[in-house]
């Protein structure tokens, strides 16, 4: 199957009308072919949602049978969920991880990022090298040392700070990325706000910001899902008090530390997911926009 | 006196320009030495250490090394594992992603909603995919299992069994594809009109005008979703974990410790290693070791990213 | 543009104090106690239990430690498991514990040896306890780890046998089963399949069961982990085989290992109302105390019968003994605040009326003989079971280890290993299970 093939079909002039209605057949077949593989595919990606919201309106009875459509639809599961001792607290340390640590990472690594685009110095291509390298690195790698300086130096482990404050100090990713959308900004612009008398730092504010807004959108975005969804970070620095625990964490030891059954932990799965979600529909095209800046402005 | 005044100039300008990038650069120069260098320093010198946490680090040469590489019962299992994933996780993922891609261009009616409708689950927090998975294929209660038995089949064990455990969660890692998919869908819209109608005038078939005007054009997206497939592999902690540790029925309720990698050690990776060892053996140095092997092969795929790619460096910089 | 410079500066004198800090050093800390316990304080308590109604009980009992110590506020902190109450006192953070507790009795050795948790030998000098007239000697053994004493107990666990009365009497069985074999024939006959599940299955015996690991399934045979140099004997010592070969055998004859794990994930949370044994999905199951009240407030349609567990065949002498394990209770080695911790510490573990008030509530086994013997102490017939099971002199728990309960989860894993099938060979799996059992200690040393 190629590209051509979709467009619309216009069968050659001079054909005789029997040659036209096959041509016609085939795109009309290959036009059910394709939707039928793409409502497959959905089903696919769409019914593991549907069950996990069926589940989570189930009964406790039935939680644990195989019976999926609702016998009676037990909406308090969502309340329930709402009023065990935490969840709103998990919700409020998500809420602080993910948006400070958001603002924090933008504001430190756009101007690292501007640099790396716009400025010529020696140590430019080593400096890019070593964002790459870091930005690669997993996360456990380090994670002793880290852990040991943060909990047994700066007595902070039990809270999420540990997590927050490397996050004013330029994320590899952010970096990266950010740079990647820079460098798409004609110099001329900047050239101009220079012969305007514009110093740096005011030319990054006045020009360069306005215009890289679709990839600051998508650093914020990214950002903002890496903490939502981190739970190596809170697992290591968090876990031992509850009160600093975020939603991700939370999420992992609901069911057992409540002993709820399937249906309370899926209404709980459902309240995580949401907001993400909601996020994505507000926010769909700086998304997509990003994800193809790393993998193809390259 | 002019040329000296040009060249104090010239010097005092280069000085005041040193300092800006300086200044630009500051935070991520902070960043590197206090969350990069000095931690990987510092690991390396763990890893000669016996430390548990009390009292002092106290040298143990190699001994660590020794014990993680021949005697520690869940390293090799933990890198049989990633070797799995390497080898059929990120392929499936590559392929579906790509299919994916190429059947979102071709879709004429309602692509957007379908385009969405693939995309979301990459969206859903890791934990919370994790468990929905879980309990979808729950062998005793799940919907995937009475649908199958349902239809005759006689239906695995899924997160319970050891030979099923990295199908499912590859089952998972293809439900959150949509990451690859856009990669993918954007590389395919920029491949020139003209070449395929230049094949198709020359008699091509379908699969040869993929094979030789999509492939050759998307190659390099592939390559990269290749080797970032197996970076992301190398860290590759929450699901597994979580899969493990919920469908085995311990998850920390009233006291109780686990072992990860239920069932079996087939869910353990290198990075659950470091916790084990790190945060619940607490033999920080043996952590330390992993670490370093974990170091070792992400630097490995990274380095052959960036050769392979040196677009992915050079792009713009002219 | 001077703004710029300053913000270089700024970054740079930064960058510098962090570096300092990083490279400064803290101390240990003081292990001496010199707060004054009537001061006006507030200590932070780490326990474990997460059922609603045992974290209840947990407030009850601190409540009423409040009242009696005016001058003592007490922050509880619950489902705290041992990684991360071994972190945390590693960690040796302001925000970490100043009391805390552990289930896991054999991690008494990595708490002791390692200093996690603080000494009491002062504490208990200074308020003159007779440690041995108070407290039943099994109890001081698992709070001690080669001499030093660095836990109390918390009430214990005795484990027993579980049965549905009724199921017993439809089945025509008389009496609970006192032997292996015995066990064996009530399991299958209780079992009733029904498809390729179960419509009741007699017993569940993966190790995955909940209670049914093997440390508590060791128990009922005569066996040592250990031998006198510390070497791990799961090889030499018979009764090993014989559990791992018993086990085995009863996965096999009540439907295979796949077919049993199936039904297992049909099962309700552990410590929730639906656990197999309150929804009779099992009839008979091997747990702690604790399961008689949180049967009864399941509100089980059945009567609840108690036993101790079998024994081997050739041991039948020696029916009575259990599974004896236990909270232990500490002070963090780190706490600036120890004086008043071991206030709370010694009010919990050595006032009988709070340990009869506690045991009550969470029907768990007193750990002080005044509270064994109080008239206030609520037994019925079901519960006196574990009572006689805690002071049945063959009663034991796993030794303590430098390393914690790590040897038991490699015993552990062999023991899934075997009962999928996966290992065949018995003995080499267990010569190979000691070795690594060897191995890891030593690394730990």
């Amino acid at each position: 199957m190629t590209q051509v093939l979709e467009r619309p079909p216009v069968a050659p002039g001079g054909a005789p009308p029997a040659a036209r209605r096959a041509a016609h057949r085939r795109v009309l077949l290959e036009w059910i072919a394709v939707h039928a593989l793409g409502i497959a595919a959905a089903l696919f990606f769409t019914l593991p949602f549907v069950f996990v919201v069926l589940t989570s309106l189930t009964s406790d009875q039935q939680a644990l049978t195989r019976d999926l459509w609702p016998h009676t639809w037990e909406w308090g599961n969502y309340r329930t969920v709402l009023d065990t001792p935490g969840f709103l607290t998990w919700w409020r340390n998500t809420l602080l991880y993910a948006g400070l640590g958001t603002a924090l990472t933008v504001a430190s690594s756009v101007p690292v990022a501007y640099a790396l685009a716009k400025f010529r110095f020696r140590g430019r291509h080593l400096s890019l090298l070593l964002v790459i390298s870091m930005m690669m690195l997993p996360p456990q790698v380090i994670v002793i040392p880290m852990y040991l300086f943060w909990a047994k130096q700066l007595d902070l482990s039990g809270t999420l700070w540990p997590l927050i404050v490397p996050m004013a100090f330029g994320d590899a990713f952010s970096i990266f990325l950010l740079r990647q959308f820079l460098l798409t900004i004609p110099d001329e612009y900047l050239d101009a706000a220079r012969v305007d008398g514009c110093g740096e730092l005011r030319t990054l504010l006045r020009v360069v910001l306005p215009m890289a807004r679709p990839g600051i959108a998508a650093v914020a975005l990214f950002q903002f899902f890496y903490a939502w969804n981190d739970y190596f970070g809170p697992q290591i620095y968090a876990s031992e008090n509850p009160g600093a625990w975020t939603l991700s964490y939370g999420l992992e030891s609901f069911k057992g530390a409540h002993h709820t059954d399937w249906n309370l932990t899926m209404a709980a799965t459902v309240l995580v997911m949401a907001p993400v979600i909601l996020v994505f529909f507000f926010a769909q095209k700086a998304f997509v926009e990003g994800v193809t800046l790393t993998g193809v402005k390259g | 006196m002019t040329t000296s005044m040009t060249a104090n100039t010239l010097r005092a300008k280069r000085r005041s320009s040193a300092l800006r990038t300086l200044a630009f650069m500051s935070p991520w120069l902070v960043g590197f030495g206090v969350f990069f260098a000095y931690p990987l320093v510092s690991t390396v010198y763990f890893s000669l250490m016996r430390y548990d946490g009390f009292g002092v680090p106290e040298f143990r040469g190699l001994d660590n090394w020794v014990y993680v590489f021949q005697d520690y019962p869940l390293f090799w299992p933990a890198l049989r594992n990633t070797l799995w994933l390497v080898l059929v996780m990120v392929t499936c993922r590559v392929v579906f992603g790509l299919g994916v891609g190429l059947l979102i261009t071709k879709i004429r009616t309602g692509a957007g909603v379908f385009r969405t409708l693939f995309y979301l689950p990459y969206l859903a927090p890791p934990v919370a995919a994790t468990l929905a998975f879980v309990f979808l294929l729950n062998p005793g209660t799940g919907p995937v299992n009475s649908v199958l038995e349902g239809l005759g089949v006689s239906a695995p064990g899924w997160f319970t069994d050891a030979a099923w455990s990295k199908p499912a969660l590859t089952a998972l890692a293809l439900w959150g594809v949509g990451d690859l998919m856009v990669i993918f869908m954007a590389a395919l819209l920029d491949v020139p009109r003209e070449q395929y109608e230049a094949a198709e005038l020359d008699g091509a078939s379908a699969w040869q005008r993929f094979r030789f005007v999509t492939l050759p054009n998307i190659s390099p997206i592939v390559l990269f979703a290749v080797v970032t497939g197996v970076i992301q592999t190398m860290q590759y902690y929450t699901q597994p974990l979580v899969a493990g540790k919920v469908a085995s029925g311990i998850i920390g309720g009233s006291g109780q410790s686990f072992e990860p990698g239920y069932p079996d050690k087939s869910t353990l990776t290198l990075p659950q290693l470091v916790y084990n060892l790190g945060f619940q053996r607490f033999d920080y140095g043996s952590a330390c070791v992993v670490a370093l092997v974990l170091f070792a092969l992400a630097m490995a795929f990274t380095a052959l990213l960036m050769r392979r790619r040196g677009g992915l460096i050079q792009a713009g910089d002219r | 543009m001077p703004g710029i410079s300053a913000k270089a500066t700024l970054a740079v004198a930064a960058s510098v104090s962090i570096a300092l800090l990083a490279t400064a050093c803290t101390g240990q800390a003081d292990s001496g106690a010199s707060d004054d316990p009537n001061a006006e304080t507030t200590l932070t308590f780490w326990h474990g239990w997460s059922a609603p109604a045992e974290v209840k009980a947990v407030q009850a009992n601190v409540d009423r430690f409040e009242k009696a110590h005016p001058n003592i506020k007490v922050k509880v902190v619950g489902n705290i498991n041992d990684d991360k109450l071994n972190q945390a006192l590693r960690a040796g953070g302001s925000n970490g514990p100043d009391v805390v507790s552990s289930f896991t009795t054999s991690n008494i050795g990595k708490f002791c040896s390692s200093g996690a948790f603080a000494d009491l030998k002062p504490f208990i000098e200074k308020s003159k306890l007779d440690l041995d007239a108070l407290i039943p000697k099994p109890m001081l053994d698992y709070t001690q780890f080669e001499g030093v004493r660095c836990a109390l107990p918390l009430l214990g666990d005795a484990y027993g046998l579980y049965y549905d009365k009724d199921a017993f009497a439809a089945a025509g069985i008389k009496a609970p089963p006192k032997t292996w074999s015995e066990f064996a024939e009530v399991a299958k006959k209780l079992t009733e399949p029904k498809g390729d599940g179960y419509e009741r299955l007699g017993f569940m015996p993966n190790y995955h069961g909940y209670e049914t690991v093997v440390d508590h399934y060791m128990s009922q045979w005569d066996h040592a982990y250990f031998d006198q140099d510390g070497k791990s004997s799961v090889a030499e010592d018979p009764a090993f085989a014989e559990m791992f070969t018993y086990q085995k055998k009863l996965v096999d004859d009540l439907g295979g290992f796949a077919r049993l794990e199936k039904y297992r994930n049909t099962f309700g949370d552990e410590w929730g109302a639906k656990h197999p044994f309150h929804t009779g999905q099992v009839a008979m199951q091997l747990d702690g105390e604790w399961r008689l009240g949180m049967a009864k407030d399941a509100g089980v349609d059945f009567e609840i019968g108690t036993a101790p567990m079998p024994v081997a065949d050739d041991e039948v002498d020696e029916y009575g003994k259990g599974f004896l394990s236990g909270t232990v209770m500490g002070i963090a080695p780190q706490s600036a605040k120890k004086n008043a911790a071991w206030e709370l510490v010694k009010y919990m573990t050595t006032d009988t009326g709070a340990v009869v008030a506690f045991a009550n509530a969470i029907r768990n086994v007193p750990s002080t003989f005044p509270a064994l013997k109080s008239p206030d102490l609520e037994t019925d017939p079901a519960f006196k079971t574990f009572l006689d099971i805690a002071q049945h002199p063959e009663s034991n728990s796993p030794p303590a280890s430098v390393n914690g309960s790590t040897y038991q989860l490699t015993l552990q894993d062999f023991g899934y290993q075997y009962e999928s099938g996966k290992v065949k060979d018995l003995k080499a799996g267990l010569e190979k299970t000691a070795e690594q059992i060897d191995r890891d200690i030593e690394q730990t040393k």
